[in-house]
């Protein structure tokens, strides 16, 4: 017997998925997170796998987990007391950042406070020109005045980040040996051996932040390593990373950097496998909350990244599955603005108090006291953890809306879920318009606990015609650590023009970038399956500001294929931008590598089942498009592959409400997934 | 009849949505840098009268909001489907404000009805004309500022006009980008197109309509709204360009603010004439044209970041525009530098509000550093290279909210800087010192943000430097409430050696190898008095390196000894400057204090009206003639009666001037 447990911890819960390697059956279990003892839910989980499913500790053979350890850390500002170390004359990479305020039309608007206050910046002198070579040694003395300084500020850590480092790390490395002589009880981090990219703030902030959340995330990560001893799970564990992969927990201690987004990549990684799964290899993933709702895009069965995501106020720079966070969510609070407009959001009542309906002590009408009033939330109420709906404090709520709007409480109801869903239209189409995609090609993926509430009334906003409801929506992120393969990035930046000279220098860049995917899968995460390597690079045409990263062909590398390269390089400009000039000169700034290492995948079962109409448990009027209808209710657990039922109808389960809104055709296909469409269900393309 | 409130708010995010996408859309499919890296470019949704209802939030220029485009849709007869129409004109409807923007639109057709226009603009890097990049402050018509093209259909009913292309590009420099950009442009008005059919599918085309009406009315009554909060009165303010002309005279804008109910007037008699160089403003007479309004929407946005920002926002608010003055030139003044004039219309008009609101508002925003571009050879290959550096930029004034951003910030905070990193890449230059300036805030209560400072040096023979828009060297940010004016911003060469030369504010200079430039912007002004600052503050300031501890004690009144405050010594120097303040609301530099104790507002105020007396284009020399005799005449107040008697002078010098005069009289 032998089990994979995959384990995602937010701030409020934490959910556990188990697949059973021998039965192909999984399982979902939900306990409290416990914040104030990081890794006593994890034992608590354990030993309730063992009570409730009789899952052996010493059976877990495969343990992966997403944490929000590290974005929290940056959020709430709790991370360690650093300095930076800066080269003369520079002491404001920080401080400045790319100017721009945040917005733009306010005249009081200002930058966040920098994580390093200017107070802990010191310059050091010596200078690297911007080729890399040395204009000035080291000057040891400003190192010895610097580290006295940050002695003398309570330093807890160094950051080195010094200009032009990025062509030559040997500054940065000496001023960190200097350091670690002078004062052995500081940690140090240089930014070239966090992330090595020209341009001075993104290289910085990305160092900081690493720093910043790396005695945090460490302590933490050992903690659940001895959780999981003492409950005696045999499995190394492993923590699922920004960019979509798994590392061991050994190496997330050092490698902070790579997981701050750990939790949320993780999630769309669920996501894509769930689309993947159900046939749609284009699929925006939609994962909604109290307060926010993840947007992530997936293109051919893989999640979209980027560079820059923005963890809290500060961008990092390490590639990070691109997820836009949009300030709307079942908690989000409707009122009547100065002009008497509806407004809806983006002040949440969160958990606590919460929605009016869940009693917790919220008063003000959320979207979910709409849903509650309109019929669609507080119909059955079961499951180990659900929370009692009190439609009567829902309509209390939004009753006091209706009265200044002069509208019944269904009207007002209604308003606000068209008002809150014509936002988050707004939101996800700048996203769809920033990509370049058609919505009407893709699926969404709805999850979260309000995710599969919204579906439909986005959906329709949207033209979308296919909503996926995953078979255990509260679970993603924790089924995502489950699929995700061993990963790592790496870059070096050469900034060199594409021709016959450079060809060498790209080659030998890339054999370097090789040999150290080699050695983190092999030495590192002691990986001896079928290592895969993708070769890419940051390329730009001479003269242009900003990189796109295009594909390259290992051969073409190899060869040194000039005509290959740069071809690479227009096409994926043409994909972007819509135009590429196949005449003018190509520049590399970076060259990048991701080492790839493939997990065996859990193999889910897919059951034939025969198509039969669902049969409701019950029939319950619903308030829809001004008038009331009668609405058919179901269990989850009771719908099985192959049933089919029409909206408007309400699927109630343990951790979610799945409104289906009239028009829609719901559907359960062979892994469970409701498959809900309107008009025509889009093309399948096939799994491949 | 109205529609309701909600299905209006619904309507509102698709409209929305629907100017994000034509945003999105030229900015993924543009080629030029303006476009993707300086934002500079707009795009929105007018209605078929010209009134912009829908904009971008997140991308764009944020000097176009509520731009009116009727006089520019005019110019053209009988739309047809598919058409599209280019202008860049700034003299033909007065939509367009230099030669590099190229505005774009496209009608939308619902049922053979004009429903309204996809429309926006770009910023070429260069449309043609005298001097690369098509702008400088030295030209003095707009003929010399590029190619100019009225109103004209690229497109008719779909069809491109080839010749018309063809036009352009043999007047540009680099034509690849200006196509590129234009078919970005076509891009997204197509898709503006297309979302409003979307639209109006979806809520019918009375809905549609009545929608957008009522669009414009919700912004107007938000407006209203607004300036009820800001009490009666009338504020003038006036605020000084350094120089109207390369080493020139200072120029005046002049604003009487008269707030009143739920109205605003701003009357701009008393600004300066139109100048003999490209920094004028464009407007047609348009008494709510947007590059007047700018400054006033920034303050309505910042009293209330809910507002919708649409053409509505604008009815409540008017401009008296005296014809052929620096904010209604008469043609053919050459425009192209328009950005230094709005930059001190914007300052004017926040100057005039911060009287009516000081606890709301904010000091002076910093300005003065320029956009920096250098033009020099690499010493490895033998090759020319240009190319812009990082803008030199400066913090917002400060307010009672706090102090004031720093580096960037107020009507500048769209700025970006260039990594020093990618500049030493790119530039044969080095760059030794990049960051804030310390000491060069406006001191305060609350403390302006400070400028940012850039020391670099060069390598090659015959490096010229193009440094756009240097001002505020003479007149700095103004603080308010008490507090201090901001520093001034430098151009040196070769500081603090025997080779130093202060630049002042040139714009073009060329220097040679081994030389090391220094430029710093001016700082954001104060707000509240310098010695009421939480000692604190200045101690922390102190320790950042923010102030240095001589600024600390002269601006502030706080002394340092080794890394603490002297209380004694601090409390005496304050009470000293409590002692000496002069309990007026606008702190000024002391190069503007210097000035108005000759030119005092009344001496000033007596020059433009005498300068109205004389033909538009006989106005700059006049005033340059008046300002030479004043000059002349000894330091101290200047009676105004002596100021009529110059002109006397010059009357009797030029007869042909003497008719006019006395014609005018009658």
């Amino acid at each position: 017997m032998s089990y994979r447990v995959g384990v995602d911890i937010g701030g409020t819960f934490t959910d556990f998925f188990v697949f059973d390697e021998a039965t192909l059956e999984t399982q979902a279990l939900k306990v409290p997170s416990r914040p104030d003892r990081p890794g006593a839910e994890v034992l608590d989980g354990v030993r309730q796998l063992e009570a409730r499913f009789g899952i052996a500790p010493g059976e877990i053979a495969h343990f992966s987990h997403g944490t929000t350890v590290g974005v929290n850390t940056v959020i709430q500002r709790k991370g360690i007391r650093l300095c930076h170390f800066t080269t003369e004359g520079f002491v404001d990479v920080l401080e400045v950042a790319r100017l721009r305020t945040p917005d733009v039309y306010n005249l009081l608007s200002k930058r966040p406070a920098p994580l390093i206050p200017r107070e802990r910046v010191f310059p050091v002198a010596g200078r690297l020109a911007s080729d890399g070579s040395e204009l000035r040694p080291v000057d040891r003395a400003s190192v010895e005045t610097a580290v006295a300084k940050a002695r003398e500020a309570c330093a807890e850590g160094i950051v080195v980040s010094l200009l032009n480092a990025y062509r030559n790390p040997a500054h940065e490395h000496e001023v960190a040996d200097m350091v670690r002589e002078m004062a052995p009880e500081l940690r140090v981090f240089c930014s070239t051996d966090v992330w090595s990219i020209i341009r001075e703030y993104e290289r910085t902030i990305t160092a900081v932040i690493h720093g910043y959340v790396q005695p945090r995330v460490s302590r933490y990560l050992a903690s659940l390593q001895d959780a999981l001893r003492e409950a005696g799970v045999p499995a190394e564990p492993l923590v699922t990373k920004s960019n979509g992969g798994v590392m061991s927990a050994e190496m997330g201690k050092t490698a902070c950097a790579q997981m701050i987004m750990s939790g949320t990549a993780s999630g769309v990684i669920g996501a894509s496998h769930v689309a993947a799964l159900s046939g749609y290899r284009d699929a925006i993933s939609f994962d909604v909350g109290g307060t926010s709702a993840d947007v992530a895009f997936i293109a051919d069965g893989r999640p979209q990244y980027g560079i820059g995501e923005m963890i809290g106020e500060f961008p990092i720079y390490i590639p990070t599955v691109s997820v836009t966070s949009i300030g709307a969510g079942g908690g989000s609070i409707a009122r009547i603005d100065d002009v008497g407009v509806l407004k809806v959001g983006p002040e949440s009542a969160g958990a606590i108090p919460g929605p009016a309906c869940y009693g917790k002590g919220g008063e003000r009408p959320t979207l979910t006291d709409a849903f509650a009033v309109l019929g669609y939330v507080g119909q059955s109420d079961h499951g180990y953890d659900a929370v009692q709906v009190d439609i009567g404090a829902a309509r209390r709520a939004v009753g006091a809306l209706a009265r200044s709007m002069e509208r019944s409480v269904e009207e007002t109801a209604e308003a606000i879920v068209r008002v809150s869903v014509s936002g988050m239209y707004l939101e996800v189409s700048k996203l769809v318009s920033s990509y370049g995609i058609d919505p009407r090609d893709n699926a969404l993926i709805a999850f979260g606990g309000a995710g599969p509430m919204i579906a439909c009334f986005l959906a329709r906003e949207l033209n979308m015609s296919t909503v996926v409801i995953p078979t255990a929506p509260g679970v993603l992120s924790a089924l995502g650590g489950l699929i995700a393969d061993l990963k790592n990035d790496f870059v070096r930046t050469i900034y060199a023009d594409v021709n016959a000279g450079t060809a060498t220098a790209i080659r030998e860049g890339f054999e370097s970038l090789r040999a150290l995917g080699e050695r983190w899968l092999r030495h590192e995460q002691r990986y001896d399956g079928h290592a895969v390597f993708i070769h890419s690079a940051d390329m730009r045409y001479k003269g242009q500001s900003f990189e796109i990263e295009a594909f390259l062909d290992a051969d073409a590398i190899e060869a040194g294929d000039v005509a290959a390269l740069e071809e690479a390089f227009h096409a994926a400009h043409e994909q972007v931008y819509a135009h590429a000039d196949r005449a003018a000169p190509v520049q590399i700034v970076n060259l990048r590598l991701v080492a790839l290492g493939r997990t065996p995948k859990p193999r889910f079962d897919c059951a034939d089942g025969k198509p039969a109409i669902a049969e409701p448990e019950d029939r319950v009027p619903v308030h829809a498009d001004g008038r009331t209808v009668q609405a058919a209710l179901f269990r989850r657990e009771a719908l099985h592959p192959g049933h089919t039922f029409d909206g408007p109808a309400i699927v109630s389960q343990s951790d979610t409400t799945v409104c289906v809104a009239e028009g829609f055709h719901a559907r359960v296909d062979g892994y469970g997934h409701l498959i809900l469409t309107q008009g025509g269900e889009i093309r399948c393309r096939s799994t491949g | 009849m109205p529609i309701d409130r909600v299905t209006l708010q619904i309507l509102s995010n698709h409209c929305q949505a629907a100017a994000e996408a034509m945003a999105r859309t030229l900015m993924r499919t543009a080629h030029s840098t303006f476009v993707k890296e300086s934002e500079d470019f707009t795009c929105g949704l007018v209605t078929p009268e010209g009134k912009t209802f829908a904009s971008p939030f997140d991308f764009g220029a944020t000097w176009f909001v509520g731009l009116d485009y009727a006089r520019g849709l005019s110019l053209i007869e009988d739309y047809d489907e598919g058409d599209v129409v280019i202008c860049n004109d700034p003299y033909s409807g007065f939509v367009c404000t230099h030669t590099p923007d190229m505005h774009i639109w496209k009608p939308v057709f619902h049922d053979g009805e004009l429903v309204c226009f996809a429309v926006g603009h770009v910023h070429n890097t260069d449309i043609g004309g005298a001097v690369p990049a098509s702008l400088s402050r030295q030209l003095t018509e707009v003929h010399q500022e590029g190619l100019r093209l009225p109103p004209v259909r690229l497109y008719r009913k779909g069809e491109l006009n080839r010749e018309l292309v063809d036009i352009i590009m043999a007047n540009v420099r680099m034509p690849e980008q200006n196509w590129g950009d234009m078919k970005a442009q076509y891009a997204s008005v197509s898709i503006g197109e297309a979302r409003v059919r979307e639209i109006i599918a979806r809520f019918g085309i009375e809905t549609f309509r009545e929608g957008v009406a009522d669009l414009l009315d919700l912004a107007e009554a938000q407006a209203r709204q607004v300036i009820r909060s800001i009490p009666d009165g009338e504020y003038f303010f006036a605020d000084f360009m350094d120089e109207d002309s390369p080493a020139g005279y200072p120029a005046r804008v002049a604003l009487n603010l008269i707030v009143s109910g739920d109205e605003i007037v701003f009357d701009y008699t008393g600004s300066d004439p139109q100048l003999a160089s490209s920094i004028n403003v464009p407007t047609g007479g348009d008494e709510r044209h947007v590059l007047l309004m700018v400054g006033a929407v920034y303050v309505l946005y910042t009293l209330d970041p809910s507002i919708l920002r649409n053409c509505g926002l604008l009815r409540p608010l008017s401009c008296i525009l005296p014809e052929g003055s620096i904010v209604n030139p008469r043609f053919p003044a050459a425009v192209g530098m328009r950005s230094l004039g709005v930059g001190r219309l914007m300052s004017t008009i926040f100057g005039a509000f911060a009287q009516a609101l000081p606890d709301r508002l904010q000091g002076g925003p910093g300005s003065g550093g320029p956009l920096l571009n250098v033009r020099t050879t690499d010493n490895r290959t033998g090759r020319s290279v240009m190319a812009n550096i990082s803008p030199i930029t400066a913090g917002a004034g400060a307010s009672a909210a706090g102090d004031g951003s720093e580096g960037c910030g107020a009507n500048q905070a769209f700025f970006k800087n260039t990594p020093a990193e990618i500049n030493e890449a790119d530039v044969p230059i080095r760059i030794l010192e990049y960051g804030l300036a310390p000491d060069t805030a406006g001191a305060g209560r609350h403390r302006g943000g400070l400028s940012t400072t850039m020391l670099f040096q060069v390598f090659a023979p015959h490096t010229v430097l193009t440094a756009r828009n240097r001002d505020r060297m003479v007149f700095t940010p103004w603080g308010i409430a008490g507090g201090a004016a901001g520093k001034s911003s430098r151009f040196i060469r070769n500081p603090g050696t025997a080779r130093e030369v202060d630049l002042g504010n040139t714009d073009v200079v060329t220097v040679e190898p081994g030389d090391i430039i220094r430029i710093t912007a001016a700082g954001g002004g104060g707000w509240g008095l310098a010695q009421e600052r939480d000692p604190g503050a200045v101690i922390a300031d102190v320790r950042g390196g923010f102030v240095t501890v001589e600024g600390a004690a002269r601006d502030y009144g706080v002394v340092v000894r080794d890394g603490a405050i002297d209380e004694g010594a601090t409390a005496a120097r304050r009470r000293a400057m409590a002692a000496g303040a002069d309990n007026e609301f606008f702190g000024h530099s002391p190069g503007r204090v210097a000035f108005e104790q000759i030119w005092t507002p009344r001496l000033y105020d007596r020059l433009t009206d005498l300068l109205w007396r004389v033909p538009v284009n006989w106005r700059f020399f006049v005033k340059h003639r008046l300002f030479d005799a004043v000059e002349a005449l000894d330091a101290g107040e200047i009676d105004p009666d002596a100021l009529d008697d110059a002109f006397a002078a010059l009357i009797d010098e030029h007869p042909q001037l003497g008719e006019w005069v006395a014609a005018d009289r009658t």
